[in-house]
């Protein structure tokens, strides 16, 4: 049940996007999420859908893989839908029992909804060719900057990449140490909610144990081979820019300024 | 109270592009009584086939039943089933929650529903059952030692009282002498309280040791269902597997090729000692 989350996932593949500077990628999406709620109107979503649909081909990730982490989303879209539809004060357009939906509500809903599964689809193609670990590296180097001011960009970004590079470890724990309850009688989707909370005791605590254990062992096994973090700490692979990557930007500057454009449109 | 595989088969993501068959038509019956050991290597689907024997996974195709019944048909009692065929996950000692190691034991009895003094005797006798000092009874599992730990863990399942016993890699990570504790606890629980075992394992002279039957399983599908003899006398196709039989096999081979008169189907070292004093009196 736990392998169907797709959200954060890399699909392998040999394509430009995934060859693309981690930190264009980073900055690109960036850009694009911003850009999204920049534009106003018809125009701004026909060129974001182009930019989109674009970047997907050319990543060659299958589509299906863009939309299963859709599904993880889609309550939350559903409920952005139903607040707005129903909540915006303006013209009645509709109106059944109590419930009345405005024409500018039908409006905004429908952006919302647009804008956030571009959001996320646009935001699925980054992590979905990008591993981890570039994605670190370049949050890394584009918060470089930042050590000026003191702030620990490298131990940031150490966390961050430990953090994701953990997320399949506890789920595997996880589905494990509840497959050794069940086995021991314990059910987890049956009871009231008050039972249900308790029934996941068994399973919680042997989750934090393990996730202390790990964490303990990780820190052993770093300290072992002197890790030390930031000044003086030099890369395997540092990140270089290279031809693609400034054509990459380039595009990227004229996507934003069009989606700018579009706003003075009417 | 057996056990029977039907040609079941099992694929892993079977609604996806990318399925992965763990199981390919496996026929096996679990007799009542039996110790049998489960090899094979990493990735050959031994603990996805342990898991079809309390339903934690339903075979893709073919049929598991438990005492003639069909474990995947609606509205099988499969709370009961788990209580009958008790699981003993690897490093079970991981699953340990409970402020005291009595409590926790009490954990699988108490969700079968029965009452405090009923299920406070089984978990009782099932820490007696693995032999742990009563001293610990009370103590937190965390401060237990690893062995320590484990059987608490492995109390957890017999105090369900169990038909069958299935262990995956109940040694694995212990020292010797914790690993022939166990063992040794597992063959007395076989031998008086009748109940049937199947060990997972890695470790071919524990196997050799202590089974009847050896099931081998290689790529999703049960290549041998034999006595121990018999088995380790494919020592070519065992090693082409990525197994091995046990040293002493080895051994008495390497005489009989340098001519001595050696019987070969020794498992373990008793029996390959009384074959070589056999051969050396001839």
């Amino acid at each position: 049940m736990l392998r169907d989350i797709t959200l954060g996932q890399y699909y392998q593949a040999d394509s430009i996007i995934h060859r693309l500077d981690p930190r264009v990628k980073l900055i690109g999406t960036f850009a694009y999420i911003i850009a999204l709620f920049v534009s106003k109107n018809v125009w701004g979503y026909l060129i974001a859908t182009i930019f989109l649909v674009g970047v997907i081909k050319l990543s060659k990730v299958p589509v299906k893989f863009m939309l299963k982490g859709m599904k993880a989303i889609a309550f939350l879209i559903v409920i952005t839908v139903a607040f707005n539809l129903f909540l915006t004060p303006g013209e009645a357009w509709i109106s059944i029992w109590k419930l009345t939906i405005t024409k500018e509500g039908a409006k905004t809903a429908g952006t919302m909804a647009l804008r956030l599964a571009y959001l996320i689809v646009g935001s699925s193609v980054m992590t979905l060719t990008t591993t981890p670990n570039q994605l670190t590296d370049a949050l890394e180097s584009v918060l470089g900057p930042l050590k000026k001011l003191k702030v620990p960009v490298h131990e940031i970004a150490m966390m961050m990449s430990i953090a994701l590079r953990f997320i399949p470890i506890l789920m595997d724990e996880t589905d494990k140490i509840m497959k050794a309850q069940i086995a021991r009688g314990a059910s987890f989707d049956s009871g009231s909610i008050i039972q249900r909370a308790k029934s996941l005791i068994p399973l919680l605590v042997p989750l934090f144990i393990s996730a202390f254990r790990r964490a303990n062992d990780l820190a052993m096994a770093m300290e072992a081979r002197c890790y030390q973090g930031g000044e003086k700490r030099t890369k395997m692979k540092p990140l270089k820019y290279v031809r693609t990557d400034y054509i990459g930007y380039i595009i990227l500057v004229i996507f934003f300024a069009g989606m700018i454009a579009t706003r003075y449109i009417h | 109270m057996s056990l029977i595989f039907n040609h079941v088969s099992f694929m892993y993501d079977a609604d996806t592009n990318l399925p992965s068959a763990a199981l390919q038509d496996i026929n096996l019956t679990i007799e009542d009584g039996g110790f049998y050991g489960l090899i094979g290597h990493t990735g050959s689907g031994k603990s996805t086939l342990v898991q079809h024997m309390n339903g934690l996974l339903k075979p893709t195709h073919g049929q598991v039943l438990f005492d003639g019944q069909d474990i995947s048909e609606k509205g099988y009692d499969l709370k009961s089933l788990r209580s009958k065929v008790g699981l003993v996950f690897q490093y079970p000692e991981h699953q340990l929650f409970e402020a005291t190691v009595f409590d926790d034991v009490c954990f699988g009895p108490k969700n079968m529903g029965l009452t405090k003094s009923e299920y406070e005797l089984r978990a009782f006798s099932a820490l007696e059952a693995v032999g742990l000092p009563h001293d610990y009874f009370y103590s937190s599992p965390f401060d237990l030692s690893g062995g320590q730990k484990r059987r608490v863990a492995i109390a957890g399942v017999l105090a369900m009282k169990p038909s069958i016993l299935v262990l995956d890699e109940p040694t694995a990570g212990l020292d010797p002498r914790g690993r022939d504790e166990i063992l040794d606890q597992i063959k007395k629980l076989h031998d008086e309280e009748h109940i049937s075992i199947v060990l997972v394992s890695h470790s071919m002279e524990d196997v050799a040791n202590y089974v009847d039957k050896i099931l081998v399983m290689n790529k999703g599908k049960l290549i041998y269902n034999d006595v121990p003899s018999e088995v380790f006398r494919h020592v070519e196709e065992l090693e082409a597997m990525g197994l091995a039989a046990p040293q002493v096999t080895y051994i008495t081979k390497a005489l009989r090729e340098s001519g001595l008169d050696v019987d070969t189907s020794a498992t373990t070292i008793k029996e390959a000692a009384d074959a070589i004093a056999a051969a050396l009196r001839r």
